[in-house]
């Protein structure tokens, strides 16, 4: 076990390197004068050698690695060349807001696929399979953008029960900030069922043609217990990848919600970076995202030990 | 002004102030909706869903957009502002005077004004905000032609001109009429971003982009009686339909839109009041049109300019997305305007005959590919696209580009571009935007010029010229009819509406439309857009 999880974080130790390369090399690989990448197009001449001087630019390209990367370990990942916001500040700032969305939405959706699963995957191609099946590819196919701008006009404008955009951080009022995000939230998390649901379902029935199934039922266990306790571990393998993945696109993949309902997450502020041509916003978003990606795929990895402890032998 | 954001049909950039504006719907409290001259009430505070973000407060380097006066209305004051009669009025100047040929101008200040931080207006405050908006590549070019500013006392600036112009006051009103504190000055210069530091009816608390902007109430301000309310908040909201919804449900109390569907929506509705800029034009209003490249290939050949013109069918694009709010338009000057001429000579929708420019353009060159920009926002660039099948069925081959607002400006001062959707030119005098069309202001691709399509015409420069130094309204009259003419000769622009601007407030808000002057004249309270929250009041 302890050997299964240095050698994981030694790989994670690695590829989070890699990604630093990467994000270094995003100023460096762009044709032009790095200072003009990093101040924009518009900034002085004497701005510029500040820079220079500052980033040790003249510098061989791995010393200025080094720089560049002692500076994020010491919180400074630069700032935005367009209003001069710290992207420190910005990625504070945002990450919590894209957290939160993610873990309110994934909550929501287990909550949902995953009793769904189980009562649906005991009676395979009934009604309520059924209905379940062809409600959760609908959902599939309704992206956010088609399923905020419905809510909205459902709730928002008809009903008055959430406002229409609007976001309160939760450590200014909680009930408010529960409040505001639950739109968002609900938005991003039809895909998510669907795609929880389906997979679950499909490893569920599987899982109880197995032999191990037929001894617990011959054991006379009830039902419920022989879901949760026998069939739902062994199931969930193919779900906690799904999460994964799904976790990780929705790090900073929040874009279309976060413009529709005005929140200024991290999703937001990347594809506005993006088109800005804000390229240390883009740096430094695109390296907290990546390595909190990692992070997410090794927590995953130790949740597969937690599932089946044989992963910790192969 | 320079910058903007969100759409109308199309949009891009936009001018500096201009002086227009009608209004509907049912008022509250008061005779006209958005104007209450009742008894204000005090205290309250009010939030303003805006159309984008902001990229900063320095008048010198930062890309104001309607959005950034508001901010700029918010937190300082122009020198000058527009009357209700057209004319150009003191503000936080107290008078403003030429000598007998326009080329020395005399401002004194108001006495006892204080900045934000404490410190005082003075003369010297203001030729420090001169030289650094003289010193800036965004604001430089509007001060051409200012050889020298005097500060003979503490209350007394000079400006000392190469040329008469009659409409120097009118320059005021823009972007570089905004005075910061010197510590801001100082601060900026120190490679610093500071907050703002001004004179205005509120002071900065906080600024979140993307998120808010708050101010609370200047207790000190030099106004009496203002401002109303106790906090002001912005808070951009960059989809429509979601602004709309958001002050449906009290998120926020009003609202800018440039979206001719929000704005049929609030038309005449009994629970809200509605300001819009699209009647009673006393200056010029802001113009939506597709500017071409005249530097870059291949829109620097005439015969493309002019194919691409002929190939647009603007009455079906207004009718596809504009839902009868606005009228195609011929060129710069509308209807009303003494500088309107019915006839510029643009050229009409004509699909064979642009297509046999194109052909010709084709025998030559090849076929003409160029790319057709755009800020990003979903409504426009379904707009553009519908442009992209027009010009592809006159041979063209088009592509889109989505670009953000403060990226597409910078591409327009470099020349970076081809064709890109933009809105501007709205002034209350027609010489506000001589540095859009000046040959003076033309620098070669990737170089900073103001003059985005880079048009070199004499004629142009000539007419500009003569409108600029001439107090004879004649003689201006002339000229800008002919410089209304030569570009639709020449087409750097080609011409599609004129921009909608509205603000829509609920019942509670009262007076944000409306503005009176420091002299006690009415003044133009909502100008494209740019109101003046100094003046809003809440009842009940």
């Amino acid at each position: 076990m302890t050997k299964y999880f240095i050698r994981r974080f030694l790989q994670l130790v690695v590829v989070a390197f890699i990604i630093s390369v990467l994000c270094f090399m995003l100023v460096h690989l762009l044709p032009g004068d790095p200072s003009v990448v990093i101040l924009g197009p518009n900034d002085t001449a004497h701005n510029r050698a500040v820079l220079f001087q500052q980033l040790g630019l003249n510098k061989p390209l791995y010393q200025q690695y080094f720089v560049w990367l002692g500076a994020v370990f010491h919180g400074n990942l630069g700032q935005s060349y367009l209003n001069h916001e710290s992207v420190t500040h910005i990625v504070a700032t945002g990450f919590p807001i894209d957290l939160e969305l993610i873990v309110i939405s994934q909550v929501i959706a287990f909550a949902v696929a995953i009793p769904l699963a189980l009562v649906t995957s005991r009676r395979p191609n009934r009604a309520l399979d059924n209905v379940s099946t062809t409600s959760t590819f609908g959902l599939l196919a309704l992206p956010p953008f088609v399923i905020a701008p419905i809510m909205v006009a459902i709730f928002a404008v008809g009903l008055h029960w959430f406002p229409a955009t609007g976001y309160v951080p939760f450590s200014q009022n909680p009930a408010a900030n529960l409040h505001d995000m639950i739109l968002p939230s609900l938005a991003i998390t039809a895909g998510s069922i669907a795609v929880y649901y389906r997979l679950l379902r499909s490893d569920l029935i599987s899982t109880l043609q197995e032999d191990f199934i037929t001894m617990a039922r011959s054991k006379g266990l009830g039902n419920r217990t022989i879901m949760w306790r026998h069939a739902f571990r062994p199931s969930s393998f193919s779900l906690l990848a799904a999460a994964g993945v799904n976790i990780g696109a929705l790090l900073a993949g929040t874009f279309i919600v976060e413009y529709l309902f005005a929140i200024d997450g991290l999703g937001y502020s990347l594809v506005q970076a993006v088109q800005q041509r804000d390229y240390l916003v883009v740096q430094g978003i695109a390296l907290v995202v990546a390595v909190a990606y990692v992070v997410i795929q090794f927590i995953i990895d130790f949740l597969f030990t937690v599932v089946d402890p044989r992963v910790t032998r192969e | 002004m320079l910058g903007a954001a969100g759409a109308s049909v199309l949009a891009g950039c936009s001018s500096s102030p201009s002086t227009s504006s009608s209004t509907t719907g049912s008022p509250s409290g008061g005779s006209t909706p958005g104007v209450n001259t009742g008894t204000p009430k005090k205290g309250g505070s009010v939030t303003i869903g805006t159309l984008a973000e902001i990229d900063g407060f320095f008048p010198p380097s930062n890309h104001w957009d309607t959005n950034g006066f508001l901010y700029a209305n918010t937190v300082y004051d122009p020198l000058m502002w527009v009357a209700a009669d057209g004319t150009v009025q003191p503000y936080l100047a107290k008078t403003l005077t030429p000598n007998a040929d326009s080329t020395v101008w005399t401002m004194t200040l108001r006495s006892g004004v204080k900045f934000s931080d404490g410190s005082e207006l003075t003369s010297t405050v203001v030729k420090n905000n001169f030289t650094a908006l003289a010193a800036s590549a965004l604001t430089g070019t509007a001060l051409k032609g200012i050889t020298s500013v005097d500060t003979p006392d503490p209350l007394t600036v000079v400006y000392n001109l190469s040329a008469p112009r009659p409409s120097f006051a009118a320059g005021l009103t823009t972007q570089v009429g905004y005075v910061v504190g010197q510590a801001m000055l100082d601060q900026t210069a120190a490679g610093k971003t500071p907050n703002p530091i001004g004179t205005g009816p509120f002071i900065y608390s906080s600024w979140q982009p993307n998120d808010h902007f708050t101010a609370t109430r200047n207790p000190n301000y030099w106004q009496s009686g203002l401002p109303h309310l106790d906090q002001v908040t912005f808070k951009p909201i960059p989809d429509d339909t979601q602004r709309a919804a958001t002050l449906k449900t009290g998120g926020v109390d009003l609202i800018l839109t440039n979206d001719p569907v929000t704005i049929k929506e609030f038309t005449g509705s009994s629970q809200y009041q509605l300001v819009d800029s699209l009647t009673d034009v006393i200056g010029e209003p802001t113009m939506s049109f597709i500017m071409l490249n005249t530097a870059v290939a291949p829109t620097n050949d005439l015969r493309i300019r002019q194919a691409l013109a002929k190939s647009l069918d603007v009455k079906q694009l207004l009718k596809i997305f504009g839902g009868g709010l606005t009228k195609a338009i011929n060129g710069l000057f509308q209807p009303g305007s003494p500088y309107y001429v019915s006839d510029t000579g643009y050229p009409t929708y004509d699909l064979a005959g642009a297509k046999a420019l194109v052909n010709q353009y084709k025998a030559e060159h090849g076929t003409p590919s160029l790319t057709l920009s755009t800020v990003t926002d979903p409504r426009l660039e379904s707009v553009v696209q519908i442009i992209q099948q027009m010009w592809n069925q006159a041979g063209f081959d088009i592509s889109v580009a989505s670009i953000q607002q403060a990226t597409l400006i910078t591409d327009f001062i470099t020349g970076k571009f081809q064709a890109a959707t933009s809105y501007q030119f709205g002034a209350v005098d027609p010489d506000l935007n001589y540095v859009w069309f000046s040959t003076t202001t033309v620098s070669p691709v990737g170089g900073i010029g103001l003059n985005f399509p880079r048009n070199t015409d004499p004629q142009i420069e000539f007419s500009l010229q003569s409108g600029r130094t001439s107090s004879s309204q004649s003689t201006r009259e002339v000229a800008y009819k002919k410089l209304n003419q030569r570009l639709a000769t020449d087409l750097p622009y080609l011409w599609l509406e004129q921009y909608p601007f509205a603000m829509v407030g609920d019942g509670r808000v009262q007076n944000f439309a409306g503005l009176t002057l420091p002299g006690g004249t009415a003044g133009y309270g909502f100008d494209e857009g740019i109101i003046f929250p100094s003046q809003i009041w809440l009842n009940g």
